[in-house]
């Protein structure tokens, strides 16, 4: 398996306060990793820092083969083509109806003819699954689980190799959030994409991801198949994963 | 067949072999379908798909030989696939699973009269959230006199320095610049008769009657009314209106009245001070153009400007506050939960406030005709 993110020795200094000390780890093609910790442990500085919005102090971030900040401008904007982002509000562009913020990455970064480039944008529209007729609306318009989808049908514009997803089921009834899981597992399969999101959602890391990665005090302190990394003896992890049981109805059966 | 197309058609005993050769990718899409688009395909439908070939595909490659051959009548469920891997025929699944759900409806851009209504309907949409707001205003105004103590007078004073005194500035320039204009342009005309003293009424009557209540009218709209749209509205994508109406107060009473009283009490004064300002540009003029001195420029003054015109043109600018804070404050309310929708109603007050100045100037002329 060839590897596609390779992350080292990453230190961030952010206010003052050291961030991460010397975080790593790989994700291999095809694979979804989920990025957890607790809040403020710098899992979307890290994404960030991964996509090229955001400088570490120290260490180096190689993706798809490039060393991301020894890149110059125009060579990260062309490694920026090749990977797909979607941000944790979808950051759609608000005057723009969900055909058209599809639309902006094509138009900008391929010669294509616009009624190819119409036939390129209802594809993503409908991979992302929404509904064609969604095309014509404003972000404005559209329910949280239809920004998400819309987001990542522009995500995909450009048939990227990899994606990162800042925690794409925050806001999400369960329901919407494990039909977007279901989704992501479905495009990552079929696409060949390789995935590393942040998440707060348990079910999304049993239900999703290959391999999860835990950061806490700058550090990883577990990397592994979520069944191994909820096994680890660590304080913050076993009462992460517990609340995850008692949740479940596991632990004391407050659900039954 | 000798050609290194990307695709070979072949006959063979059973029917048709379309064989993909090499980049099947976004990055060759256009050439892709340039070099699709001038090929016949059989009749007959019966159609091997080969994918051995190739050497890559993704969605949109795919999408486009799928999309080629369904137009040109052969469907995809009637496609064999060979020669190829496991991913790729995942990725046929998806695709041809997503493009075979059914188009939609084409949406037919409106004809003359059908946008027309739509504009006319959307402007109708506007009255009762105008009627909603004045409504509003009015029972916060009487609220106000029979309950002066609930006033928000710390929020009044804020918008009172930045209506008020934060525009002194640009009113004391743009004012005396106006008054050495007029005066300079009045008295070239006057200096060929001879009749240098009539500056004096010229200036001082369009100064004090028209250029400075409008001039300032136009300032407090473009400044302060735009302001007013765009925080009431920033607010109202923030959900901050909601949060004040859900602690029990009335956003109204609490954004609404501070910033009208603010803007009526600052236009007169800054419309007063913009008559200063502007009969001093024009006495600079007169002093060093038409030798008239500060003096007899002021004696003059005293005796053509009836004080009567000074507050005439005073009391037009409480009504030009009052209709620049309206539509300010109503366009601020009636902003969506979107960006665009914030510089959109900023740039619909300017514009509105600008109208309404000029019609309600248009009434004060014509009720009031004589200097």
């Amino acid at each position: 398996m060839t590897t596609v993110l390779e992350v080292d020795g990453i230190q961030t200094r952010l206010a003052g306060q050291q961030l991460h000390d010397g975080v790593g780890f790989k994700i291999a093609k095809g694979e979804i990793v989920a990025l957890i910790g607790g809040s403020g442990t710098g899992k979307t500085v890290l994404l960030r820092e991964c996509i090229g919005l955001l400088r570490p102090q120290a260490g180096r971030i190689r993706l798809l083969g490039e060393d991301v900040w020894a890149l110059s401008p125009d060579d990260l904007n062309a490694l920026r083509r090749r990977f797909g982002v979607l941000f944790q509000e979808g950051a759609l562009f608000s005057s723009l109806t969900v055909a058209e913020n599809v639309e902006a990455p094509l138009r900008e970064h391929t010669g294509l003819a616009e009624a190819l480039r119409d036939e390129v944008v209802d594809l993503k529209i409908r991979l992302a699954g929404l509904p064609p007729e969604a095309a014509f609306k404003r972000p404005a318009e559209l329910s949280g689980g239809m920004k998400k989808r819309a987001a990542l049908a522009r995500a995909l514009a450009l048939e990227p190799e990899m994606l990162f997803l800042d925690e794409p089921t925050s806001g999400l009834d369960p329901i919407s959030a494990r039909a977007f899981d279901n989704l992501l597992r479905t495009l990552c399969d079929s696409l060949g994409l390789t995935a590393l999101l942040t998440t707060h959602d348990l079910d999304t890391l049993w239900g999703l991801v290959d391999r999860v990665v835990v950061l806490h005090d700058g550090k990883v302190i577990a990397d592994g198949p979520v069944h191994e990394v909820a096994r680890v003896d660590h304080d913050w992890i076993r009462s992460y994963f517990s609340a995850h049981m008692k949740e479940k109805g596991d632990g004391n059966g407050i659900r039954g | 067949m000798t050609d290194a197309g990307p695709f070979v058609l072949e006959r063979t005993a059973t029917g048709w072999l379309l064989r993909l050769l090499g980049d099947w990718r976004m990055v060759n899409l256009a050439a892709l379908d340039h070099a699709l688009a001038g090929h016949a395909w059989p009749e007959d439908g019966h159609l091997s798909l080969d994918g051995s070939a190739l050497t890559g595909l993704d969605s949109a490659g795919l999408m486009l030989i799928h999309n080629r051959l369904k137009s040109a009548g052969i469907a995809w469920p009637a496609i064999e696939l060979a020669g190829f891997d496991n991913e790729r025929l995942a990725l046929i699944r998806l695709v041809a699973d997503r493009l075979d759900a059914p188009a939609p409806a084409v949406v037919v851009p409106p004809g003359f009269v059908a946008a027309l209504g739509h504009r006319v309907s959307r402007a109708a949409a506007e009255v009762p959230g105008l009627l909603t707001l004045l409504g509003q205003i009015s029972e916060g105004v009487v609220d106000l006199v029979r309950r002066p103590s609930g006033f928000r007078m710390r929020e009044f004073f804020v918008q009172l320095q930045a209506v008020g005194l934060g525009a002194l500035p640009i009113v004391a320039m743009m004012t005396f610049l106006i008054g050495v204009v007029f005066a300079y342009l009045l008295g070239i005309q006057i200096e060929k008769y001879g009749a240098n003293i009539f500056i004096v009424d010229g200036v001082s009557l369009a100064i004090a009657r028209e250029l400075s209540p409008m001039l300032v009218a136009i300032l407090v709209a473009g400044r302060s009314g735009a302001a007013f749209t765009a925080q009431i509205g920033a607010m109202k994508v923030t959900e901050e209106i909601d949060a004040i109406a859900t602690l029990g107060l009335s956003p109204v009473k609490v954004l609404v009245l501070p910033r009208l009283l603010a803007i009526v009490v600052a236009m007169p004064l800054l419309a007063f001070f913009g008559d200063l300002v502007g009969v001093l540009g024009a006495a600079t003029v007169a002093a060093s153009q038409l030798d008239i001195t500060f003096n007899t420029f002021f004696i003059r003054m005293r005796d053509v400007l009836p004080f009567s015109t000074v507050t005439f043109g005073l009391s037009k600018t409480p009504a030009f506050a009052v209709a620049i804070a309206f539509i300010a404050c109503r366009n601020g309310f009636a902003v969506s939960r979107d960006a665009r929708s914030v510089g959109e109603r900023t740039t619909a007050t300017v514009v509105t406030s600008l109208m309404a100045v000029i019609l309600i100037n248009a009434f004060y002329a014509i009720v009031h005709p004589e200097l």
